[in-house]
């Protein structure tokens, strides 16, 4: 008889469920949406600022070609390595930055820690996909570039559920 | 003429009612390790578990990384729990390099620890649902999993690879509105785990297949050397964090849950009831966590051991994991070997599958809470 | 981007548009018309206005539209129409790729989540055509020591016995494609016939998973058929006669269901195992077998099985409205047809169009129409909920409430049905006629 009664209770728990808001987000009409503005890293305190791990943005006027980032991501993924720029800076003589390769990148974000001088930072940008490997390889210039970024849905819990709105 | 066989070969004689199946790695129903199973019409002969197939030398690659760089490398084994399997590498390290960990970040670590166990726990429950053939036992849980997801993604800035704990503390602060972010999803995934009791685990169809199978008894859990919900399910009161407890867990109240009979019954409602547990920490901490204070001791720069060797562990969410690190004056490690929770189950697989039915396989195999890439290194 | 499709020539491609035209002019004169004119030569050509319809005259409805509704109607009348559109094969695949989506979405609300989104503006709604589509599109792979023709035949077998099952099946009074006065016996007799179909598949593919699939589905199929006949014995009995039609007719004050409910369960519980659905879905159990005797099939075959296995669901749900929900029995809610427009014709300021040959289908049929898609969906619903809600069983809970429990409640069934015969209550002399 426990089974019956455990058997009804599934289906009722089942059926209660049609009423429950469903918890999906439809993307890509919607996104997610982020707090902050991506993670950063403060080397005089040693300590980051929360923030999604998404793409790198590299500030031309801070990076002195100092080539950290790079000795930090040898050891993990190698996708950082530093070319020739063509732009002259008084701070960065070698005039040499730093270009990733997303197809190596860990997003692990310990060449932002490496950084002393406030120059590489991360964005809230991930969707970085391409046709081609060679597209994945992200020259200096294009880091140098501000993601536009579409925020719509956080998760919010109310009376009938929680769901993405 | 005498035939001998090179040592490790055996001649093995072929019966017509054994069926030698290749539960293999390409498998739904195997997750990455490969079973071989002999099988006289549904009753399970012997179980010849054949893990590897994931190896990726982990350990050896350690010894190439300097200590920092070795987070991102060491947290591969198990992405989703990536701050449990951190957590004593971070430890050892701390101990080598004697470096103090502020307060406020050992609660920090604390409650990132939690939340990856609730991840885990959650993922495991997801896949047990799908291999005894219960959808919505995959969807509920991945679905509620998205509420910890979200926190830890705030937190540390990743959904799975976290990269979060670091010999010294954590990489960042947390963002500004996360204490009542926090408190409010758990409370609401405490009701949602509620739900779970009807449809799954007061499910006659599922007691039916689970209750009385794979018994271990209290004796062989011990001898066989076995850890985590497996142990407990059997009958012995055994938590890391309440028998050897490391940063604040002493601070905190919760309990170790326990279960005498042993089945595939009570290693399915161990994690479950544990999750319940797992919240009640996370409250407490954030209740009791200092407001304000550094989260990270700055390193000196190309930090290195002195020739020493030190051995810590945790309870993460398959067992006691265990980091025995040497190190030896330079900035990489000399070794790091990690002692995993899963490995040392593996060995129930042969011993509790021999004589079972075919159709209990899933639910004792993926029931000792055994994880292929952790295990596999 | 595709860089091995070949570049587009203007030349090679009206060459191809010639040589299509070629090739069907020249299979449609030299194949295709002989062999329709031997078709015809079969049908029994209706006679409309006392005039012979012969194939000729009857393309003439563009002429004289006085023609185009008596011919739609006589053709609505043969027997062809009633295998091949309604209640035969058309409505009954219509039936099961509704149910097809329907399932998807239902158990996508159950689990919190959305389902088929977006082939198809309005929430995914042309999900099926283009799983259709794929599935045509597919390799159809053979294992290279397959049993060749057996394999090929599998699906084939599997769709034909379906589809014969949904003959059976009376949709309103009159509209069935086969009536036979054992009718109900030749129901038993085709669903014997799956585990048939089931083990030789298996067998043929040559494969260690779909050996063991193929031995659970007989296992399974064969236990669960005994409590099957026995449940619907208690039926027969009261109603008296075996002939679905009657059994209907007979339901016209009562539902059976309320007089024989333990019989509708353990029916309701053995539709499950016939159709391999959770909780009862060994042969096919995922996690164990990887996909049962239905591994080795791909592409199009596999695109056969699950329309056999729909139409086998459809079935059997039209099979318990019939038998124990009372068919197509139910209220007049259909509203009948405008007695003016067939005297006089709809008129439209100074024109008056006059229709002859209306109605096409008259107000009763179309009634007990509605009545039995109501309470089939319904059934359908309670057959889907279940795939939310259970896990699995194994194999010995399944054999065990097969040949235990569930033939137990059968003769306990089948002894009420006795009981209420014999006190009189009902069937012939009885209290309620």
């Amino acid at each position: 008889m426990s089974n019956v009664v455990g058997i009804i209770r599934a289906l009722n728990s089942g059926v209660k469920h049609l009423a429950v808001k469903r918890f999906t987000l439809r993307y890509p009409e919607q996104k997610l949406k982020f707090v902050g503005d991506g993670f950063q890293f403060n080397p005089e305190t040693g300590v980051g600022i929360a923030g999604l791990r998404g793409r790198h943005i590299l500030f031309h006027e801070h990076c002195t070609g100092c080539q950290l980032c790079s000795v930090a991501c040898e050891g993990i993924a190698e996708a950082i390595s530093m070319v020739k720029v063509a732009e002259t800076w008084k701070h960065n003589k070698k005039a040499i930055m730093p270009q990733i390769d997303y197809g190596k990148c860990v997003f692990c974000g310990l060449c932002v820690d490496a950084c002393p001088f406030y120059a590489l930072y991360m964005t809230n940008d991930y969707e970085l996909s391409s046709f081609t490997k060679s597209a994945l390889i992200y020259t200096p210039a294009q880091l140098a570039i501000k993601p536009k970024i579409s925020q719509d849905v956080e998760i919010k819990i109310d009376g009938r559920g929680a769901s993405h709105g | 003429m005498t035939t001998q066989l090179p040592p490790g070969m055996h001649i093995e004689t072929v019966d017509d009612k054994i069926m030698t199946l290749n539960v293999g790695p390409q498998h739904p129903g195997s997750g990455h390790m490969r079973l071989i199973i002999k099988v006289d019409g549904d009753y399970i002969v012997s179980c010849d578990p054949d893990p590897g197939y994931v190896h990726r030398g982990e350990e050896k690659m350690a010894e190439y990384r300097n200590y920092i760089q070795n987070i991102p490398h060491l947290e591969r084994p198990v992405i989703h729990d990536s701050s449990n399997i951190l957590y004593p590498y971070c430890l050892g390290v701390e101990e080598l390099l004697g470096i103090e960990v502020p307060e406020r970040a050992k609660y920090i670590r604390v409650i990132a620890a939690e939340l990856n166990r609730c991840i885990y726990i959650l993922y495991w429950l997801a896949i047990y649902g799908i291999f005894l053939g219960h959808s919505t036992m995959f969807m509920w849980p991945a679905g509620d999993r998205e509420l910890f997801i979200d926190l830890l993604e705030a937190m540390s800035g990743a959904r799975v690879t976290h990269a979060y704990l670091v010999p010294g503390g954590v990489r960042n602060d947390l963002p500004s509105n996360f204490e009542e972010r926090c408190l409010r999803q758990v409370e609401y995934f405490e009701k949602r785990l509620k739900e779970y009791e009807a449809i799954f685990y007061q499910n006659p169809l599922l007691k039916a297949r689970t209750e009385g199978s794979g018994i271990l008894s209290r004796t062989d859990a011990i001898r066989l050397g076995t850890t985590g919900s497996v142990l407990r399910a059997s009958g012995v009161d055994f938590d890391v964090r309440k028998k050897e407890p490391y940063d604040v867990y002493e601070n905190l109240d919760f309990q170790t849950i326990v279960m005498k009979e042993g089945d595939s019954y009570a290693r399915s409602r161990i994690p479950y009831l544990e999750m319940f547990e797992s919240c009640r920490i996370i409250k407490d901490a954030l209740k009791k966590m200092p407001k304000s204070g550094s989260v990270r001791t700055k390193l000196k720069p190309n930090p290195k051991g002195g020739n020493d060797e030190v051995y810590r562990r945790v309870e993460s969410g398959r067992g006691a994991l265990g980091y025995y690190i040497v190190s030896n004056n330079r900035p990489e490690p000399y070794r790091v070997k990690i002692s995993v929770g899963s490995f040392r189950n593996l060995i129930c697989m042969p011993y509790l599958l021999k004589g079972e039915k075919l159709g209990n396989m899933p639910a004792v195999y993926w029931g000792l809470n055994y994880w292929p890439v952790e295990a596999d290194r | 981007m595709s860089t091995i499709a070949p570049q587009f020539r203007l030349s090679r491609f009206i060459a191809s548009l010639f040589d299509l035209i070629f090739w069907v002019l020249l299979i449609f004169s030299l194949v295709g018309l002989p062999i329709v004119f031997i078709i015809l030569f079969y049908i029994k050509l209706p006679i409309i206005n006392g005039q012979l319809m012969t194939p000729y005259l009857s393309m003439t409805w563009m002429a004289d539209p006085s023609r185009t509704l008596p011919i739609v109607k006589t053709f609505i009348h043969t027997t062809i129409f009633r295998v091949m559109v309604f209640p035969g094969f058309g409505f009954a695949a219509l039936l099961a790729a509704a149910t097809i989506f329907v399932e998807r979405k239902f158990l996508a609300k159950i689990q919190l989540r959305v389902g088929p989104l977006y082939c198809g503006k309005i929430e995914g709604i042309l999900q099926l055509m283009g799983d259709g589509f794929k599935l045509m599109s597919k390799e159809i792979i053979i294992p290279a020591k397959a049993d060749k023709p057996i394999f090929w035949m599998g699906p084939l077998l599997f769709v034909g016995a379906a589809g014969a099952f949904v003959s059976l099946i009376p949709v309103a009074p009159g509209w069935v494609v086969a009536n036979p006065n054992v009718g109900l016996l030749a129901v038993f007799a085709i669903i014997g016939f799956f585990p048939i179909i089931a083990v030789l598949t298996a067998w043929a593919a040559n494969s260690k998973w779909t050996f063991i699939g193929g031995l659970r589905a007989l296992h399974q199929m064969v236990a669960f058929e005994i409590p099957l006949i026995l449940s619907l014995l208690g039926v027969v009995i009261l109603s008296g006669s075996l002939n679905l039609s009657h059994i209907v007719e007979s339901q016209q004050h009562f539902w059976w269901i309320v007089f024989v409910p333990i019989g509708a369960i353990v029916f309701f519980i053995t539709i499950f195992a016939e159709l391999e659905r959770i909780p009862f879905d060994l042969p096919e159990a995922e996690s164990e077998i990887v996909a049962g005797w239905l591994t080795e099939f791909s592409g199009m075959m596999y695109g056969l099985i699950q329309l056999g296995t729909y139409l086998k669901l459809y079935a059997f749900a039209g099979l318990f409205v019939v038998l124990f929900l009372g068919g197509w029995n139910g209220p007049m809610v259909w509203p009948p047809f405008p007695q003016d427009i067939i005297t006089h014709g709809i008129t439209i300021g100074p024109v008056t169009a006059k229709f002859p040959g209306l109605p096409l289908f008259d107000q009763e049929m179309l009634n007990g129409t509605l009545w039995f898609v109501i309470k089939t969906v319904g059934v359908i619903l309670l057959i889907l909920l279940p795939r939310g809600v259970f896990p699995r069983v194994r194999m010995d809970i399944a054999l065990h409430t097969g040949w235990y429990k569930l033939i137990g409640l059968a003769f306990i069934n089948i002894f009420i049905a006795l009981g209420l015969l014999y006190a009189g209550v009902l069937g012939p002399g009885g209290l309620l006629q």
